[in-house]
């Protein structure tokens, strides 16, 4: 089954199950979060695991073709980790496993330093030497570099060479592994979540804080609209393989899918009813910027004509997170503080 | 309630306004050193940061800019310096002139370490203490200056664990008492928490002229991170933790030292969720035996009794994390969201001031 087409199917049929067995808005919505991250985390651990077994199966018998099914599969893997990214509480927390599958930002490149002493190093590339190689290793960031960074793709350690294929099997491998045991934990988590009111704030914030890192950190400070003003593709997430942009149209719709119908089912029961569709509304915005704006950061930070795809975008995922951070979050009486999300 | 007669009288005599809180605006005098000036870190809707230090109305005394957001300092005893460090990792720490804001020194961290947010000093203050983090290593210290030569590093204590956090002197004069969250970081993984399965917290009595451990206390659960502590002036230890297991376990955050080992204070299920496993600041009052304690996450702040763990008040304030004790017997909470308010012994709140700054963790 194609990896869209699998998405479609498994959202819509939890959809139902969800209505049926709530009761008041607050469980409804928990109940909406709960399944629809199940959901995600499920595509999650299976586009993770088919991205392994290509791996395995190219590196036996490489080919052109072979190669351009890899960095399909590793798209569509690390596209389905930016549909539940926004989830930042729960058995995700355990062993930094969202850390382990994308470690980012990068401002010091460790990921290049730490793939070229694994690549040069005498030491066997084992599953226990990526288990105790820590967070750069272990995700999304260090298959893209070994895939399509120049360093690696254009010299003589590009894949197929055994090492690289091992070192890329390896770490496919462990994240396929997490993304597994992420799955299944979430799902032996269902009463401690929807028994504990305390998650629904958890859930809000979660969704707000998405928003908030996709708005100021994955598009207003590569865009230079932060400090020094200055423009730097290099912080965006996924610059390598120029799918910075699918990235955030894939956290998106991985919000609108698994956040938004609790949000709204939330919002339907207070006074400002409107506000749902208006959220609604401002996420179709945002999601018809693509597929115009799938323009690689790194080109398109240097051509006007695509900087300003990127300025709309921003302006609409602006509005869309003023939406729901600040008028949403005040409805639902939600703070994010200042204090509360320092963690000192 | 505590308050004896004694203390009632003292209150009435130094704050008044203890007695009312509805009535004037101002603030009981503070307990400690300055007893007319509070100051905190804050952040600016500007996105810029500074220190800014406020008189007993709520009304700003200076505002010294710095180049990062700060965490919590210390007042120099004998001198008008009032202190602040940079968040963790905290390259740097502000000497300013408490009178004026004025700033007076920026001290760097050594090569290879970072301040965590706090520090304090020995009763002459002449010495000033820092917790601070060899990072490569992940060893906590307690780094030493000698404030009579310009803040010249003088020693390293080391603590023998990892994470170290809040720091203060026990009424002795000699003891540092130490928060040891147990928690390893590195400033290459941001925030990154690296070993949430075999943290090591623990709350550390040093003596401050060797260096030496004189007491090292572990809390029940090794996930219970020990972060912020207070001393009562008669010796009563008070240490707060951060638990770092899932939000639906509730286990105790509040603990007091008794006979050599942690008293955990547990309250009813509402509070213990309410604080959300996060409590930011810990102030046992100097003229009673309540505590007080504030959780950002949760939006909760509490008054419970030392000696017994009876909860006697709590409240919702968005985001506060500051806490000091006031003359008279009640408390001053900041908060994220600008707020500052008088939070009383018998649960009454009053907001002080509403200003469009957000108070960083602790006030000094």
């Amino acid at each position: 089954m194609q990896p869209i087409i699998r998405f479609l199917c498994v959202v819509s049929l939890s959809a139902p199950i969800s209505v049926a067995l709530a009761e008041t808005p607050d469980q409804q919505a928990m109940t909406q979060w709960y399944e629809g991250i199940q959901t995600g985390y499920q595509l999650f651990a299976e586009e993770s695991k088919a991205l392994a077994d290509t791996a395995k199966r190219y590196c036996a018998d490489p080919s052109d073709q072979g190669h351009e099914e890899l960095e399909t599969a590793w798209l569509d893997a690390f596209l389905a980790w930016q549909r539940v990214r926004f989830v930042d509480f729960g058995p995700v927390e355990t062993d930094n496993r969202v850390w382990q599958f994308q470690f980012w930002p990068d401002p010091k490149n460790l990921i290049a330093r730490k793939a070229k002493n694994l690549l040069k190093s005498e030491e066997p590339i084992t599953a226990e030497l990526i288990d105790q190689s820590g967070v750069a290793v272990q995700g999304f960031p260090m298959l893209e570099y070994l895939l399509f960074d120049p360093k690696v793709a254009q010299g003589k350690m590009a894949m197929p060479a055994p090492k690289t294929c091992t070192l890329f099997t390896a770490v496919a491998e462990h994240a396929a592994g997490n993304s597994e045991t992420l799955s299944s934990d979430w799902q032996a988590f269902r009463s401690q979540y929807l028994e504990n009111a305390q998650y629904r704030d958890t859930t809000i914030r979660a969704g707000m804080s998405g928003l908030e890192i996709l708005e100021e950190r994955r598009l207003a400070q590569p865009m230079g609209l932060r400090g020094n003003g200055k423009r730097n593709p290099y912080i965006t997430d996924a610059w390598r393989s120029g799918n910075s942009l699918r990235t955030v149209e894939a956290t998106v719709s991985g919000l609108r899918q698994y956040f938004l119908p609790g949000l709204i089912t939330l919002l339907e029961n207070t006074d400002d009813k409107d506000l749902a569709d208006r959220i609604d509304e401002q996420f179709n915005e945002v999601l018809d910027n693509f597929p115009a704006a799938f323009v690689p950061t790194t080109e398109a930070m240097q051509n006007d004509d695509q900087f300003r795809l990127l300025q709309n975008l921003y302006v609409d995922v602006s509005q869309l997170a003023t939406q729901v951070n600040d008028q949403a979050a005040v409805t639902l009486g939600v703070v994010r503080g200042f204090n509360s999300s320092d963690g000192d | 309630m505590s308050l004896n007669r004694r203390d009632f009288l003292k209150a009435s005599l130094v704050g008044g306004a203890a007695i009312s809180l509805t009535g004037c605006s101002l603030l009981p005098q503070r307990t400690v050193q300055h007893p007319d000036q509070y100051a905190g870190a804050i952040a600016l809707p500007d996105g810029s940061f500074a220190v800014s230090a406020f008189n007993r109305k709520g009304e700003t005394l200076w505002q010294a800019p710095v180049d990062t957001r700060c965490h919590s300092g210390c007042n120099r005893p004998a001198e008008k310096e009032t202190l602040f460090f940079e968040r963790r990792p905290g390259w740097s720490f502000y000497v300013l002139d408490a009178n004026t804001g004025e700033r007076r020194h920026r001290i760097k961290a050594e090569p290879g370490e970072h301040f965590v947010g706090h520090g304090v000093f020995s009763p002459d203050g002449r010495w000033l203490y820092a917790t601070a983090s060899r990072y490569d290593a992940g060893e906590a210290i307690v780094a030493v200056y000698d404030a009579t030569q310009g803040y010249r590093r003088e020693t390293t204590f080391e603590l023998h664990g990892i994470g170290p956090h809040e720091l203060t002197l026990h009424p002795d004069g000699e003891t540092l008492v130490i928060g040891l969250g147990g928690i390893l970081t590195h400033p290459d993984y941001d925030r990154i928490k690296l070993n949430l399965d075999t943290m090591e917290p623990a709350l550390i009595l040093m003596n401050r002229r060797n260096g030496q451990i004189t007491g090292r206390f572990k809390p029940g659960h090794h996930q219970q991170s020990a972060r912020h502590v207070s001393v009562h002036p008669d010796g009563q230890v008070y240490v707060a933790f951060q638990y770092q297991g899932p939000l639906y376990e509730t286990p105790p955050l509040l603990a007091r030292l008794e006979k050599g080992s942690l008293k955990e204070f547990a309250f009813e299920a509402k509070t213990q969720k309410g604080l959300a496993n996060y409590i930011s600041s810990v102030i046992a009052h100097p003229e009673s035996q309540l505590v007080a304690a504030a959780s950002p996450v949760g939006g909760t702040a509490v008054i419970f009794r030392g000696d017994t763990g009876e909860l006697v008040a709590t409240t919702k304030i968005a985001d506060c994390a500051g806490v000091q004790a006031l003359a008279g017997g009640d408390f001053l909470l900041s908060s994220g969201q600008g707020k500052l308010v008088q939070f009383g012994a018998n649960g009454q709140i009053r907001e002080i001031a509403s200003r469009s700054v957000l108070w960083d963790h602790h006030l000094v």
